[in-house]
């Protein structure tokens, strides 16, 4: 019990950095009509913290104490978005075939991204975080809850979380405004695959759709809001019991194939 | 009592009072505030929850299952936010609504924030590689989206 408050300077500090950060607040960045972004608290404290880091004011003990508290604490973060689950049940269920195998189309990209993170960029396990999903909320709480966010997976997720907040709109916005321009895919499958979970990128990904088809404006949001709905109630399955294991799989794979010494176990 | 139990009560309660903090300041700045106390109903349901997945967690465990936390957490909150179904889904939405998402997430980031400097070196080793594989991931995302919905709306008609 004499250990029980030993570990007050790392609360302390958790304490410190959250106000700071809630006290700069959202900043929303707009350059021209197409590339804004929004910086956003959380992403403060953890800047903060790399900023102490890098100024060795921390302790590695505070380090290693502070640890497992984020997995205790992302529980907060898994309640939250389960509770907006039940109350969509009905609409999954009443949303028929294609929206539901839509949401399949999310994994599409394990294929993709996964094989250009260890063959192109050599990575190691921070793949695994950075592509089973695009790196938003609930993917945080899938990944600090299994493996930690100061893990390998954890640095990935993380790192797709920044990229994400940062140029995740832009990006989002320039894609889908390609494949509109394409001309080859149908607006509502556009509008549908702009819900891919994430409010701000699903908004500048449906902009340039609506600009071009202005007289389909409420269907194509309809479509789009409907698959964010999806996304949004099944991600945290759909993550833990499918786009994790498969990525899991893949990334073993793709290992073999690379022929390199199993780096050694961390956990 | 196992440390393991003792520790995470702490750091839950803990975290809860940083949570409340948080989401005071968050939605005094956006104007309409939220004190403390007015969240506090939320994250005691939350906590509730909370212990009772890690408790079904440890009965898994005890039988040899080896499950992830967040599966008991989530499963037990779903269950509890279906209207119809569960009678305290409107009281889940309600005390529930009053915390937002983003400030929850700042405590668990400033605790990351924290224990990062230890990785620091693989974390800047790797930066540009996920910062470009996670534009990867974003893009093959939306790919696979909009092939899978142009097939499935042609298949069923729709288009």
């Amino acid at each position: 019990m004499k250990n029980f408050f030993k570990d007050w300077k790392v609360h302390l500090l958790c304490l410190a950095l959250t106000v700071a950060a809630e006290l700069i607040g959202v900043h929303k960045f707009q350059f021209g009509s197409m590339i804004s972004f929004s910086l956003f608290p959380m992403l403060y404290a953890l800047i903060f913290g790399i900023i102490l880091a890098c100024l060795k004011v921390i302790p590695k003990s505070m380090m290693e104490t502070a640890s497992p508290y984020i997995g205790i604490c992302v529980m907060f973060l898994t309640a939250k978005m389960a509770a907006d689950i039940g109350p969509n049940l009905s609409a999954i269920i009443s949303a028929g075939l294609p929206l539901l195998l839509q949401e399949l189309g999310n994994l599409g990209t394990i294929f993709f991204s996964l094989p250009i993170a260890v063959f192109v960029f050599k990575m190691g396990r921070a793949a695994v975080g950075c592509c089973f999903s695009i790196s938003r909320e609930g993917s945080l709480a899938i990944i600090g809850d299994m493996y930690g966010l100061d893990s390998e997976e954890g640095q990935g997720v993380m790192g797709g979380y920044i990229t994400g907040t940062l140029l995740g709109t832009l990006f989002n916005g320039l894609i889908a405004a390609l494949f509109c321009g394409l001309g080859i895919f149908h607006p509502y499958a556009l509008a549908m695959a702009a819900g891919t979970g994430s409010a701000s990128m699903m908004a500048s990904a449906l902009a340039p759709v609506v600009n071009t088809y202005p007289e389909m404006a409420e269907e194509l949001s309809g479509f789009a809001a409907a698959s964010q709905v999806l996304t949004t109630a099944d991600g945290l399955y759909m993550g833990l019991f499918v786009a994790l294991p498969l990525t899991n799989w893949l990334y073993k794979k793709l290992k073999e194939k690379r022929k390199i010494p199993k780096p050694k176990e961390k956990m | 009592m196992k440390k393991e139990w003792i520790v995470r009560i702490k750091v839950l309660i803990i975290s809860a009072v940083f949570v409340s903090i948080a989401n005071f300041i968050s939605t005094w700045k956006a104007g309409s505030v939220v004190y403390p106390w007015q969240a506090a109903p939320g994250l005691a349901l939350m906590f509730v929850m909370i212990i009772s997945g890690c408790l079904l967690q440890d009965l898994f465990k005890y039988f040899k299952i080896q499950l992830p936390s967040i599966l008991f957490i989530s499963l037990i909150t779903i269950l509890a936010s279906i209207p119809g179904f569960s009678p305290i889904a409107e009281l889940v939405r309600v005390e529930f609504g009053k915390i937002g998402l983003l400030p929850l997430c700042t405590p668990i980031l400033a605790y990351a924030g924290i224990s990062i400097g230890k990785d620091l070196d693989a974390f800047k080793k790797q930066g540009i590689a996920i910062v470009c594989v996670a534009l990867c991931t974003f893009f093959g995302t939306y790919v696979g989206s909009v092939l899978i919905a142009q097939i499935m709306l042609k298949v069923t008609g729709v288009i």
